[in-house]
């Protein structure tokens, strides 16, 4: 099944979008089928693979990026709305 | 694994054969792009600095002149210069080296026919030399990524990494460039050092450049380095965004932190000090001896450079098929056609070989070869 987002590494909790998917359409990353975008997301975006907790560091390229300030749903659109940089001091490794 | 490459007397193997004719202070650009319209088999490169104290030019040229791609040199001075001409001989250690000085020559005309003829002895000398087996590990190999998008950190920068990690695990040499784009990522490039003084040395790197950058922008427009455009684009910290940058540089351990323009002694990854503005970054690898430069760009950079074969790396197929020849490689198939990041790692492995033995890359074929070169510290 042709993918619409791609994951780059195996730790990673959020994949990204390679075109826009429209609310309810169906996910597919990596070529596997996941589950259905909970809203739209634009092309280059991140969608969270799985429940990400507020305060909870998202990964992308098997590192951390930023950390959740809300509660994220699966198949979420996750961007600065919903989380904010990682403050300098935290320990991120 | 070897590839077929032009053996110089220190023992490196070039995959070009060269004849450079150089610019020792821009007073002689005239004889040197006269030289370079009668003879266009001949890298010519011209220089706007050159008669003051320039202690980041003549080290660049003179890593150009000892480039493994460069066979032979021809040399251009004014005169009342100073030394230049001169440095640059002696600095020529592995290849024949001449210098003209366009007072003493007899002027631009005299200098010109006198330059041309010594040119085409080069070029005929070097003509009759034959490629020889040499190993892949001693290829050194730049990265380098230009007028990206929001797809370059999907697509062709983690292929490019793929790559990276293909050519370390074969011997040879890959350098990270590009310093303002590792902003945000000093602490995840600190745990790549493969001792805990090059994880340190690899950090202060990039936490000094941060500084400099806020010291002479200011901490409003600093904070700017992730752009309005990039949160578009899906970016939210300045972390992802040079994460997308440095994903180029595979998963291998840093051995080396050079500094710009400075020759790698270890193989495996290396990082040097070089701007974000492509075209003095490659001049950064290429006086480093890079005798290939791996390119990534998404809105469709054409640069190439001065006697270095660079690989064009397209994110998206859109823009690679509404550049074709300009483009090398189309990693947006991986978005398309359900290709692997891996596959296109080897594909981009693959073609450098290629091009290692002498298949011409699109930039080398449109003769796209600016040259330029950082002339004191830089910010961006």
């Amino acid at each position: 099944m042709k993918s619409n987002a791609l994951k780059v590494n195996q730790n990673d909790n959020v994949a990204v979008a390679t075109e826009p998917i429209r609310k309810g359409s169906p996910v597919v990353v990596n070529g596997e089928r996941l589950y259905d975008a909970a809203e739209d997301i634009g092309a280059s975006h991140k969608i969270a693979l799985a429940a990400i907790a507020a305060g909870e560091k998202v990964f992308r390229y098997g590192e951390p990026i930023v950390e959740a300030t809300k509660a994220i749903g699966q198949g979420e659109w996750v961007h600065v709305h919903n989380t904010r940089p990682i403050p300098p001091d935290s320990d991120s490794a | 694994m070897e590839f077929l490459g032009y053996k110089r007397k220190d023992g490196a193997s070039g995959v070009r054969n060269h004849v450079l004719v150089v610019s020792a202070v821009a007073c002689a650009n005239g004889v040197v792009e006269a030289i370079g319209r009668a003879l266009p088999e001949v890298v010519a490169i011209s220089r706007t600095y050159g008669c003051s104290y320039d202690p980041v030019g003549l080290p660049v040229l003179a890593g150009m002149i000892n480039n493994p791609n460069v066979g032979a040199v021809l040399i251009i001075g004014l005169g009342c210069e100073g030394p230049n001409s001169e440095r640059l001989v002696q600095s020529a250690q592995s290849k024949p080296a001449e210098a003209l000085i366009i007072q003493k020559d007899g002027g631009s005309t005299a200098t010109t026919a006198k330059g041309i003829e010594i040119a085409t002895r080069f070029l005929k000398e070097l003509h009759a030399q034959e490629r020889e087996p040499a190993p892949v590990s001693e290829l050194v190999v730049g990265l380098e990524c230009g007028g990206s998008d929001a797809f370059s950190g999907m697509t062709a920068n983690p292929a490019v990494g793929a790559t990276a990690d293909r050519l370390v695990n074969q011997g040879a040499t890959v350098i990270l460039g590009e310093t303002t784009e590792m902003i945000g990522t000093a602490h995840i490039l600190k745990r790549r050092g493969a001792t805990p003084e090059l994880g340190e040395q690899v950090e202060r790197l990039v936490n000094e450049h941060e500084k400099r950058i806020r010291a002479i922008l200011g901490d409003e427009v600093a904070g700017m380095v992730i752009a309005p455009g990039n949160i578009d684009g899906g970016l939210s910290s300045i972390t992802e965004k040079s994460l997308g940058c440095i994903t180029k540089a595979g998963t291998t351990p840093i051995n080396e932190v050079l500094k710009y323009a400075s020759s790698p002694s270890k193989c495996g990854l290396v990082v040097m000090d070089t701007p974000g503005y492509d075209i003095d970054s490659m001049a950064g690898f290429a006086a480093g001896g890079a005798q290939i430069i791996i390119f990534t760009t998404g809105r469709g950079s054409t640069a190439g450079f001065p006697a270095i074969p660079v690989i064009k790396v397209a994110s998206n197929s859109e823009m690679y098929h509404n550049m074709p020849g300009d483009m090398d490689i189309n990693a947006g198939s991986i978005m398309d056609d359900g290709r692997t990041i891996d596959q296109v790692g080897q594909e981009i492995f693959d073609l450098a070989l290629r091009v290692a033995n002498g298949q011409q890359t699109y930039a080398e074929i449109n003769r796209s070869a600016p040259f330029g070169y950082i002339t004191g510290e830089f910010v961006l």
